[in-house]
């Protein structure tokens, strides 16, 4: 009597650890943490460089405001959208502080050739869906469509890096800015007609022009130092800002 | 005497149980039903938001057109009725329907090539984008929220009391099909 009945607990119990099994695979089939957090490369795009770059950048971020700024890079989307993929990642990690769910995701699927950035409650402020399109359209997309990938979401990250650091009043040690890649030409144009023109004032004033620059100048340069800290427990949450582009 | 005794008892015990079970189910069902209520105020939000993008889009839009009428008053209408829609299935409804009218003004923008590539309507359809992946993501939310508690309304022995307190089961946040189908577009009187 007791034997049938412990052995029907038994089953009963190995059947609900199945199903439990099957149904938490089916709703986590995205990538897994890395150790380091704050970058996931699995679909390998970025140089070892970058990725340190990144992860150094975001410990100090995460130190003087709790924010976080995550790069995953993925194979594929496995049949997801990519605001599902990225909305589910983006809790799963929980990304940003607990409490000010200041996070922010940067997603790029290579197959699907889709990019986004996916932006926490708490900083939907500063980085409107508007905004992040805008980063994507002048400071990423532009890469990569040339397939350039780690230059152009490490010029993604250093702009959001920017807004985040406006955002909270603080400056990064160490932390560079993005370009603009169109601008790029246009400044060298610019800068090379300056040198024409400046070389023509000085032959038609016969070297004035010259002395009067020589006038010198130079800048100070003002630096704040920031320790480290290792990623501890957060949780920022994710009500699917943020926007979207194929590239 | 004494067997009666432990008899109360028992009984007394039994009543007890049945109390405190009562008591924390009741709870944990206005627990579950709050949950509910606050996943809809995120929905709520969210179609409130997306409502208000709407009338800086058309601007944005008659801006560049001036032919496009049929469209653009499909898209207002559709704004109007999400505005005045009270229950979940008409807001669903209605959102639905908003959808289907933005998706056909979006067909229309692909005409003119300066207001699709203007920074200002770049700009708005990324905010529209958003706040439609907004409703999207908290109608998940609420939907899973409404499955556990109707889940919970109707298992054995919360039942009684959901039946006892008048729990009443939620409706999912869902479009009736065919909505999609209600903004009627004439194409012809566009040309």
């Amino acid at each position: 009597m007791t034997s049938i009945q412990f052995n029907k607990k038994i089953i009963i119990f190995v059947i609900a650890i199945i199903m439990l099994l099957a149904f938490s695979n089916s709703s986590f089939a995205i990538v897994s943490q890395t150790r380091e957090f704050y970058v996931n490369d699995s679909a390998n795009l970025l140089e070892d460089d970058t990725k340190e770059y990144i992860i150094n950048m975001n410990k100090k971020l995460e130190e003087k405001t709790g924010a976080q700024i995550v790069v995953v890079t993925i194979q594929n989307l496995e049949g997801k959208s990519l605001e599902e993929y990225a909305t589910e990642l983006f809790r799963e990690y929980g990304i940003g502080d607990k409490d000010k769910n200041n996070g922010v995701l940067l997603l790029c699927a290579l197959e699907e050739r889709e990019f986004r950035i996916e932006v926490g409650y708490g900083l939907e402020g500063v980085l409107t869906d508007g905004k992040t399109g805008r980063i994507q359209d002048s400071y990423i997309i532009p890469y990569l469509k040339d397939n350039n990938f780690n230059e152009g979401i490490k010029n993604g990250f250093n702009a959001i890096l920017t807004e985040v650091e406006n955002e909270y009043g603080i400056t990064i040690d160490g932390a560079e800015t993005e370009v603009t890649p169109k601008s790029v030409t246009i400044t060298r144009i610019f800068n090379g007609m300056l040198i024409l023109i400046f070389v023509l004032a000085c032959v038609l004033t016969r070297g004035r022009v010259l002395l009067f620059f020589l006038g010198g100048n130079s800048s100070g340069d003002s630096s704040s130092s920031g320790g480290f800290s290792s990623g501890g427990s957060s949780g920022g949450f994710s009500g699917g800002g943020g926007s979207s582009r194929s590239f | 005497m004494k067997k009666s005794s432990i008899a109360i008892i028992v009984v007394i015990v039994i009543l007890l149980l049945i109390v405190i079970g009562g008591v924390s189910s009741y709870n944990g069902l206005v627990g579950l039903s709050e949950e509910v209520d606050n996943k809809f105020a995120t929905i709520d939000t969210m179609l409130q938001r997306r409502a208000d993008l709407i009338p800086n889009l058309v601007n944005t839009v008659k801006g560049y057109t001036n032919q496009e009428q049929s469209v653009i008053d499909s898209v207002t209408e559709a704004r109007a009725k999400l505005n005045n829609a009270n229950s979940v299935a008409d807001k669903a409804n209605a959102d639905q329907e908003l959808t289907s009218a933005l998706n056909n003004l979006l067909v229309i923008v692909e005409n003119y090539p300066d207001l699709k590539s203007s920074e200002n309507f770049i700009n708005l359809q990324d905010e529209l984008a958003g706040t439609e992946n907004r409703i999207a993501t908290a109608r998940k939310d609420y939907n899973d929220a409404v499955k556990e508690y109707n889940a919970k309304i109707k298992r054995f022995p919360t039942n009684i009391i959901s039946g006892m307190f008048g729990f009443e089961e939620q409706e999912y946040f869902q479009a009736t099909e065919g909505s999609e189908e209600v903004p009627t577009v004439d194409f012809n009187s566009i040309q």
